[in-house]
């Protein structure tokens, strides 16, 4: 009976190397797109358009004196548009719910006054999707879903460390490209180091 | 060789802003963490460094010009911006990656109040995370091109990487099911999120 030789270290980080970034391709591409798209912006940015989705009265009742954000709460929920949202109120009593979504972010407007709704839907090109996708982030929302998404990009920042860690170790596994390669190290450091100093 | 020579030897230039970019993204995702912490210090953010009573405010139709002349006149440096705040207002921020200032501009009362920003680890990262675009010129432009350069970096090390990965057949039905599976729950995020 033959026994399986076991994996070297060197075998393990390089198929963790490799896997990771298989793994994680859609990131890598979401985050180097975006940081294209916005390192080259007009400033300043165009204000995104909406196109109106729907306009009604809204026929609910809310708790007395209850707040903006609660009665943005029950609005989402009676609209079936549960989920991550931010809300501010107007010097005029309006309520505005920016409701975040991949796709197509909403924006709903509540006039307490008179119980108006209004619907709209941000027309989001690719570029406006890439930024807000690049900015999505963390833990403040108490949605599951926007939970597993601030884990993938957690997910990403460990890859990212990982990658840099694990290949400085790879290269110095191939001793032919030792000396380039640390001539091509200290230039990156140097010219960083140049810019901490002057920026 | 060409191709795994190009994916070593980016990383290694460009490993600075990787790592930067990496190590700068924990603030961001746990910036409340970050926001407890610092309070629990209980100091304040800013501090005045100067005040100006009396201050012949430029004019305000273009705040490009405006930002310039309030830059000048308190002898500060770094990239700027100026924002307005309410009618009365206009808030000019300085900023260089190890300090902040703010000069805030009083109009109605033709005073400033200039103010620096106490220095905070986090807020030093996610700085320099941010820093990008074209407008500042000089130095600036050229931390641009290296975010550029960067960018591109990253899409040479996936382009790269496929192919080196491809070369070794025993990584490929592994490999299949690593990149399936990540393109499948980014798929869902975007469906779903």
């Amino acid at each position: 009976m033959s026994s399986v030789p076991a994996p070297s270290w060197s075998k393990l980080t390089r198929r963790a190397h490799l896997y990771l970034a298989l793994f994680l391709t859609p990131w890598v591409l979401l985050y180097a797109l975006s940081t294209l798209v916005m390192n080259h912006k007009a400033r300043p940015a165009t204000p995104p358009s909406w196109e109106l989705v729907s306009q009604r009265t809204y026929n609910g009742i809310f708790p007395p004196s209850a707040k903006a954000k609660e009665i943005a709460a029950q609005l989402l929920i009676s609209l079936e548009l549960d989920g991550a949202h931010r809300v501010t109120q107007t010097s005029d009593g309006l309520i505005q719910i920016q409701r975040q979504a991949a796709t197509a972010p909403l924006r709903i407007t509540f006039t307490p006054a008179t119980f108006d709704l209004k619907i709209e839907r941000q027309l989001v090109s690719t570029t406006a999707w890439l930024e807000t996708m690049h900015r999505r982030r963390g833990f403040q929302h108490p949605y599951l879903l926007d939970d597993a998404w601030a884990f993938s990009v957690d997910l990403f920042i460990a890859g990212v460390l990982f990658w840099s860690l694990s290949g400085l170790w790879l290269w110095w596994e191939l001793k032919s490209t030792r000396i380039l390669g640390a001539v091509v190290l200290a230039a990156g450091i140097g010219l960083f180091t140049y810019f901490l100093r002057v920026l | 060789m060409i191709n795994r020579r190009t994916h070593l030897y980016l990383a290694l230039f460009l490993l600075p802003w990787f790592l930067l970019y990496g190590i700068s993204s924990i603030p961001f995702s746990h910036g409340q963490y970050f926001e407890e912490l610092d309070k629990a210090k209980k100091l304040p953010l800013y501090t005045k460094v100067e005040e100006r009573l009396n201050y012949a405010m430029p004019p305000t139709e273009d705040l490009k010009a405006f930002g310039d002349q309030i830059v000048k006149d308190t002898n500060l440096s770094g990239n700027y911006g100026a924002y307005r705040q309410g009618p009365n207002r206009i808030d000019v921020y300085i900023y260089t990656f190890w300090q902040s200032m703010q000069v805030k501009c009083f109009l109605d009362e033709r005073r400033i109040l200039v103010e620096k920003r106490r220095f905070r680890w986090d807020h030093f990262l996610t700085g320099m995370h941010a820093k990008g675009g074209f407008e500042q010129g000089g130095v600036s432009d050229a931390w641009a091109v290296l975010v550029d350069l960067t960018s591109v970096g990253m899409l040479l090390w996936v382009l790269t990487g496929l192919i080196m990965w491809w070369r070794i057949p025993s990584t490929r039905k592994w490999g299949w099911v690593a990149l399936a599976a990540g393109f499948l729950t980014f798929a869902l995020f975007i469906a779903r999120l």
